[in-house]
C-alpha cells in the first residue's frame, strides 16, 4: 500500500475512501499457530431440526455474584419467599416481585428453572457459564462468540463480530486467535477507549502518510504474516476511525427517552448498546451487571439491582420486537449460580449452585414457556436437569453452529461448543 | 609464553566435532616464526594479538610479533571472518559447536543461513534480549562507534551483569509460573522478590526449581513457597503444571484420564502427585492450636471492620506450606480403570521416558521412609543433571526466549525430542546446560556469541509445516514488557533500570504476625492493630510506587529514582517488572499481550483494534513525544532538522536514517510535522514494535 503517490494533492474524504477500500476485504491472518485450526478430527452432516439457525445475532446477559433464581425466575410461595412476594406475569407463570417490566413481556421469553453447576466459586462458575468448561492452568476456552466466528466468519467487515459491554474480554476468544477477542467497552457512555486522536484530522492525514513512507522500508524487507496482520489490524483501525462504523457505539444518537427506557445506569445503557450493536451487524454481545453477590440484606440489594434488571430487560425486548430484530436475535440472562433458599442471619441468600434458573428469549425461542422445574424450596432440581454446557449448547444450536464437530486447540487438544452438552430442543418453537 | 605451546596441540587432541563449516576457502594454513602450522580462520586482530579459530571453534590468541613475516603481514591485511572476537577461547568453542550443529541442520535440508547482522541490528536485538529494553541513542552511539573488534562479546558481557538483565528473565519466568500479585486473597510480593533475587545472584536453575518444590513455611518467612502456594489445596493442577513447565511432559490430560495420544496414563499422573501427597497447602492441618486463640481475640474485638481486617491477617499469615507424616493421596472417585479402584490409596511412583538413558536419576529412588521427605525425593529426581528432560526443558526455553522459536516446540511438550526440527541440537544444548552446571548467564552468553545469534532475521515467511532449521534468529514482535520498557526508556533514558520496588520486605514486615501459642491475648491484639494500619497502604493498587512519587514531589525533593519512578500524566515509568503483576486490564501492558497471569506461558504477541487504537491515540504517544521526554529533548537540542532526525532514528531504531527516510522527515518538518508527530510517526511502525 504506497499511499503517497495517490496523496497529493488530497481531500479528507478522498484520504478516507483510499484507506476504507484499503481495508475491505481484509482477512485477518493469524500468527504462526494459525493453520492448526485446520485440522478437525470429526466431521459430522450440518444439523437441522427446530430453532436451528434461528439466531442471526446473541446478547448474552450474565449477571455477575449468583443472581438469586428464588427472587427473580423462580419464585416460592412458602418459607423461603424472600422479601418480595410473586407476582402475576402475562404467562401463565410467575415471576419474583422486582420483575414487574418483564412480566408484561413474558410471553416472548423462556425460562430454564433447572439449571445445576459443580462450583459455588464466583470466578470458576463464571467461567464455566461463558464457555462451559472449567478453568484450567494450561489453556483458556472460547466464548460462543468465539466459536461463532470460527464455523461461520467474521459478522462485520471492519468491525469485530464480539463486544463485551461492563467487563474486560477475559480471553474470549480462548485458544482461537487474538482477532477472535470481544472488543471491550467498559462503559457505554463514553463508547470505545481511545477511538479519538487528539491531532486534527489534517494532522492526522500527515502522520499517516509519513508512516507510510517511513515504514515502507521495513515492510518491504520483512512480509511476514505477522507484520502484515499488524498493517491489517491499522489498517483496519483506521477506517473504523474515519468511517461512519465508529457510530455503532454513539449512544448520543439514540433518543433521550429511550434512553431513559433502558434506565440511565451502565446495565441499561449497555442493553441499549448491544441493540444497536445488533442492528450494525455485530454478532455477539455481551453485557454484564454486578451487584448480586447478596449475602447481607437481599431486600435492599433487589430494589437496586434486581430492579435495574427489570427494567432494561424488559426495554431490551420491546424494542428488539418493535424493530422486528427479535426472531433473529437470540437474549440470554444467565448468572454463575442462584442463592439458597435460606434467609441468612444478615438478611442475604448465601451461594447456590445446586439449582438456579436462566432466560431465553427471541431466536426461534418459544414465548411464555417454562422448562424444568426446582423442587419446593428451590434447593435442588426437581425435573429435567440443565447443566451450563446444555445451555450453552442450546446457544449454539440457536446460532446454527455444528455444536458436536471436534475442533483441536493450537496444543492438540479436542474441544466442541458447549463440551458435549446436549442442547435443550423443547425451548425451541 | 603459555599460548605458543598450546597453538599447536595436535589438531586429534582437540575435540573432535565434525566440520562442517559449509565454506573451506575460510581456513588458511598459519605458520609461526618456528615453522610450526595450524589451519585456522582469522578472526581479527586487537592490541598486537591475532585470533585464530580452528575447526573444533576453538580460538587462539597469538601476539602477532610470533607468526612468520608472511602471516605477519596476512593478518594485517585479510578481513576477519565472523563477527569479531569472543571473549574466551572456551566460549567461542561452545559458541561454534552450536553453530556447527545448525549448520548440519540447515545443509541437510539444502538451506543456507541468514547474512550477519549489521552493528546496528545487532545492538537493538541483543539488548532486548538480555536487558529487555531498547538501547537509549548514546547507548547506541558508544558500542557503534567503538572501533574493538571484541565490542560484541563486551556488550553480552556488560548486558548480562546489567540491572536489566534481572528484570527481563523476571518477566519471562513470571509469566511461565503465573506470577500474581494478588493469589488466595493474599500478596505473593515475597515470592517475585525471591526470584529476583535468585536471578540476580544468579543461581544455578536446578537449585532454584529445587528451592521451590521443597520449600517450607510461611510465605511471608519463606517467598519460594509462593510456588506450590499459588495453587494451594490444587495440587493436582500444581503438579500437571510442574510436570509441563520444568520437564516437558505433556501429562495435563492424564489428570483426568489417560492420555489419548501420548503414553501417561491417569494412574502414573497420580503416582507422581503421591509425591505432594503429605504436602499440606491449604492451612486445614496447620497450627490449630494458634488459630484457636486468635479466634477468641477475633471475637473480642469490638470493630466488625476491624474483625474482617483481622480476618485478611489471619488468613494471609496461615498461607504456608507443611509437611505431614501422612500421604493422603488417593485416585479420583470417578476412575475407571481396571488396575485400581476409586478412591484408593496410591504409592509414589516415577515416571520414565521410553527413550531414557540417563537411569542415573533413578538410582537410590525407592519411596523414602518417612512421608515428609516424599517432595524432596521428587525435587531431587526432577531437577538432577541426568533427568533426561529437565536440563533439556530450560535449555529449549532459553534458546526460544533468544531466537524467538524453540527447537521443539511447544516447550511444554519434549516427551519426543525426535519430533525437535534438529535433535543433535536439542540434546546438545542439554549437554551444554549440564556443562555450565544450570548457570542461566553463561548459558545465554554462549547462545549469544554464536553466529546463528548474531545473523540477520529472517524475512521471509515461515512456510507452514516446514520446520524452521535457524538460519537466524526469527523476526518476533517485542513482548508486551520490552515494548512497555523500551517506551520508558524513550522518556527517561537508561535510568529507567534503577528503581526496584521491594515490595516483598514491606509486605512481610507489615503482615507478619506471631500467632503459635504463647503470646497473649493483648499482646496479639496490638500486633493485629499495628499490622492493620500498615495493611492500609497495600489496600489500592498494591504498593503502588505512584504512592511514593507523590510523597517525593510534595516534599519538593529532586527525584531520586532508585526510591521512586517518574511519573508522567498518570503512568508510572518504571520497568513492567517494578509495576504490579499483572498490570491492570487498560494499562498498556495488558493491552499490548502482557500475560494474566492465570495461563502458563500466555504472553500474546498479537494485535488487536483496540491495541492498535492505544498505540495511535492512548497515553504512551502522548508521554514520549511531549516536551519533557528524554527523546524529544536529545533531538530538539541538535542543530539542523537532518540532525534531529537522525537523533529520532537513533532513538527509536538505533540506525541512522537512510537518505530517502532523511529526505522525507525533514521535508515533512518543513511541511507541517512537529517534532511531535515525528515521535507518533516513529511510535507507530511496524519497526518500531518487532525485533530484526
Amino acid at each position: 500500500m504506497n499511499l503517497h503517490n495517490q496523496l497529493d494533492p488530497i481531500t479528507r474524504r478522498a484520504f478516507c475512501e483510499r484507506w476504507a477500500s484499503a481495508a475491505l476485504g481484509v482477512t485477518v491472518m493469524h500468527g504462526l499457530g494459525g493453520n492448526a485450526f485446520a485440522a478437525e478430527a470429526t466431521k459430522t452432516a450440518a444439523p437441522s431440526g427446530p430453532g436451528f439457525g434461528k439466531a442471526k445475532n446473541v446478547i448474552f446477559l450474565q449477571m455477575i455474584g449468583g443472581m438469586t433464581h428464588i427472587d427473580t425466575l423462580d419464585p416460592k410461595d412458602g418459607p423461603t419467599q424472600g422479601p418480595k412476594a410473586p407476582i402475576k406475569t402475562k404467562a401463565d407463570f410467575q415471576l419474583g416481585g422486582t420483575m414487574e417490566n418483564l412480566a408484561k413481556h413474558a410471553d416472548k421469553i423462556s425460562i430454564i428453572r433447572s439449571m445445576t453447576s459443580k462450583t459455588g466459586v464466583h470466578a470458576a462458575g463464571q467461567y464455566v457459564i461463558r464457555t462451559g468448561y472449567e478453568q484450567r492452568g494450561t489453556i483458556k476456552h472460547p466464548n460462543i462468540g468465539a466459536w461463532a466466528q470460527h464455523f461461520k466468519g467474521s459478522s462485520h467487515k471492519t468491525l469485530p463480530s464480539s463486544v463485551c459491554v461492563n467487563r474486560q474480554p477475559q480471553n474470549g476468544n480462548g485458544f482461537f486467535p487474538s482477532s477472535f477477542s470481544p472488543l471491550p467497552i467498559l462503559d457505554p457512555d463514553s463508547g470505545l477507549q481511545y477511538a479519538k486522536s487528539e491531532a486534527s484530522p489534517e494532522q492526522m492525514i500527515k502522520r499517516l502518510v509519513m508512516l507510510e513512507q517511513l515504514d515502507a522500508g521495513f515492510r518491504d524487507r520483512f512480509q511476514t504474516s505477522e507484520v502484515k496482520s499488524y498493517t491489517q489490524f491499522y489498517d483496519k483501525t483506521i477506517s473504523i476511525m474515519s468511517s461512519t462504523d465508529l457510530e455503532a457505539f454513539h449512544l448520543d444518537d439514540e433518543p433521550a427517552a429511550l434512553k431513559e427506557k433502558y434506565g440511565k445506569g451502565k446495565f441499561g445503557q449497555g442493553c441499549l448498546l448491544a441493540r444497536r450493536l445488533v442492528e450494525k451487524g455485530i454478532r455477539y454481545i455481551e453485557v454484564a451487571k454486578g451487584g448480586w453477590d447478596m449475602h447481607n440484606s437481599i431486600d435492599d440489594g433487589l430494589d437496586e439491582h434486581g430492579a435495574e434488571l427489570d427494567q432494561a430487560l424488559a426495554a431490551l425486548l420491546e424494542d428488539l420486537k418493535e424493530r422486528g430484530l427479535l426472531e433473529s436475535t437470540l437474549v440470554v440472562l444467565c448468572s454463575e449460580f442462584g442463592r439458597g433458599p435460606k434467609i441468612n442471619g444478615n438478611g442475604g441468600r448465601d451461594h447456590h449452585p445446586k439449582v438456579f434458573s436462566t432466560l431465553l428469549a427471541g431466536g426461534g425461542v418459544k414465548g411464555g414457556f417454562i422448562y424444568g422445574s426446582s423442587d419446593k424450596e428451590g434447593m435442588a432440581v426437581a425435573d429435567k436437569q440443565v447443566s451450563p454446557q446444555d445451555f450453552l449448547s442450546t446457544i449454539g444450536w440457536s446460532l446454527g453452529l455444528p455444536i458436536d464437530e471436534v475442533v483441536m486447540s493450537p496444543s492438540n487438544r479436542p474441544f466442541t461448543v458447549g463440551d458435549k452438552g446436549k442442547a435443550v430442543m423443547d425451548v425451541f418453537a | 609464553m603459555k599460548t605458543p605451546t598450546r597453538l599447536f596441540l595436535p589438531l586429534a587432541c582437540a575435540l573432535l566435532v565434525t566440520s562442517l563449516q559449509a565454506d573451506n576457502e575460510v581456513y588458511r594454513t598459519w605458520t609461526d616464526a618456528q615453522g610450526r602450522k595450524l589451519e585456522a580462520t582469522f578472526r581479527g586482530i586487537e592490541n598486537g594479538n591475532v585470533f585464530l579459530q580452528v575447526r573444533n571453534g576453538y580460538v587462539y590468541r597469538l601476539p602477532i610479533d610470533k607468526l612468520s613475516a608472511v602471516d605477519q603481514e596476512a593478518a594485517k591485511t585479510l578481513k576477519p571472518q565472523g563477527l569479531g572476537i569472543p571473549s574466551d577461547p572456551n566460549l567461542a568453542q561452545a559458541a561454534a559447536q552450536i553453530d556447527m550443529l545448525v549448520e548440519a541442520g540447515l545443509k541437510k535440508a539444502e538451506q543456507k543461513p541468514n547474512p550477519l547482522a549489521s552493528d546496528e541490528q545487532f545492538v537493538r536485538r541483543v539488548f532486548l534480549d538480555l536487558a529487555g529494553r531498547i538501547p537509549t541513542r548514546e547507548e547506541t552511539l558508544q558500542f557503534i562507534n567503538d572501533p574493538s573488534v571484541s565490542k560484541r562479546a563486551k556488550v553480552i558481557d556488560r548486558l548480562l551483569n546489567s540491572e536489566g538483565y534481572r528484570s527481563h528473565l523476571f518477566n519471562y519466568f513470571a509469566d511461565m509460573l503465573r506470577m500474581a500479585d494478588v493469589a488466595q486473597k493474599a500478596r505473593f510480593y515475597t515470592y517475585q522478590d525471591w526470584l529476583k533475587g535468585q536471578l540476580s545472584d544468579n543461581v544455578p536453575w536446578n537449585k532454584i526449581v529445587y528451592s521451590m518444590m521443597t520449600a517450607d513455611g510461611k510465605l511471608l518467612e519463606n517467598g519460594a513457597t509462593g510456588y506450590l502456594l499459588r495453587d494451594a489445596g490444587m495440587r493436582l493442577d500444581n503438579l500437571s503444571l510442574t510436570l509441563s513447565t520444568f520437564i516437558g511432559a505433556n501429562v495435563s490430560c492424564a489428570q483426568c484420564h489417560d492420555h489419548p495420544f501420548a503414553d501417561w496414563t491417569q494412574r502414573q499422573f497420580f503416582e507422581m502427585a503421591s509425591f505432594f501427597g503429605a504436602t499440606e497447602t491449604y492451612g486445614a492441618k496447620g497450627n490449630g492450636g494458634g488459630m484457636q486463640g486468635m479466634r477468641k481475640v477475633l471475637a473480642s474485638l469490638g470493630d466488625k471492620k476491624l474483625q474482617q481486617q483481622a480476618k485478611n491477617l489471619m488468613r494471609v499469615n496461615g498461607l504456608k506450606v507443611e509437611d505431614t507424616s501422612e500421604n493422603d493421596l488417593k485416585l479420583p472417585d470417578d476412575y475407571k480403570y481396571s488396575d485400581a479402584k476409586p478412591g484408593e490409596h496410591v504409592a509414589p511412583k516415577l515416571i520414565t521416558w521410553s527413550d531414557d538413558k540417563a537411569k542415573k536419576a533413578y538410582q537410590g529412588m525407592q519411596a523414602p521412609k518417612h512421608d515428609e521427605q516424599l517432595r524432596n525425593q521428587f525435587a531431587k529426581w526432577m531437577t538432577s543433571p541426568d533427568n533426561p528432560r529437565f536440563a533439556m526443558t530450560i535449555a529449549n526455553r532459553l534458546w526460544k526466549h533468544i531466537f524467538g522459536i524453540g527447537v521443539k516446540e511447544p516447550v511444554t511438550d519434549l516427551d519426543d525430542p525426535k519430533a525437535s526440527v534438529n535433535p543433535e541440537l536439542l540434546h546438545h544444548l542439554a549437554s551444554e546446560m549440564v556443562r555450565l552446571k544450570f548457570d542461566l548467564k553463561q548459558f545465554l552468553r554462549v547462545l549469544c556469541n554464536t553466529q546463528t545469534y548474531q545473523r540477520e532475521a529472517t524475512s521471509h515467511e515461515l512456510a507452514d509445516n516446514t520446520p524452521y532449521l535457524f538460519p537466524g534468529p526469527i523476526l518476533r514482535r517485542m513482548t508486551s514488557e520490552q515494548a512497555w520498557d523500551s517506551c520508558a526508556t524513550l522518556v527517561v533514558g537508561a535510568d529507567v533500570d534503577k528503581f526496584k520496588a521491594h515490595r516483598g520486605a514491606t509486605y512481610a514486615k507489615a503482615m507478619n504476625v506471631d500467632f503459635s501459642g504463647g503470646a497473649s491475648p493483648d499482646v496479639v491484639k496490638s500486633q493485629i492493630e499495628n499490622a492493620v494500619a500498615s495493611m492500609r497502604q497495600f489496600g489500592g493498587g498494591g504498593g503502588n510506587p505512584k504512592n511514593n512519587a507523590k510523597k517525593k514531589r510534595a516534599m519538593g525533593q529532586e527525584e531520586d529514582l532508585t526510591l521512586a519512578p517518574p511519573v508522567r500524566n498518570g503512568m508510572v515509568l518504571a520497568r513492567a517488572s517494578e509495576l504490579p503483576q499483572p498490570e491492570k486490564d487498560q494499562h498498556f501492558l495488558r493491552m499490548f499481550g502482557q500475560s494474566d497471569r492465570q495461563i502458563a506461558d500466555s504472553e500474546s504477541e498479537e494485535g488487536s483494534i483496540p491495541q492498535v487504537l492505544m498505540l495511535m491515540n492512548g497515553e504512551a504517544q502522548r508521554v514520549i513525544g511531549q516536551n519533557d521526554s528524554l527523546v524529544v529533548q536529545t533531538a530538539s537540542a541538535q542543530k539542523t532538522p537532518e540532525q534531529q532526525v537522525e537523533s529520532l532514528y537513533l532513538s527509536f531504531f538505533s540506525r541512522k536514517p537512510k537518505p530517502d527516510e532523511l529526505g522525507n522527515a525533514v521535508a515533512g518538518l518543513g511541511n507541517g510535522l512537529t517534532m511531535r508527530d515525528l515521535t507518533w510517526v516513529l511510535f507507530n511502525t511496524r519497526e518500531f514494535i518487532f525485533v530484526e
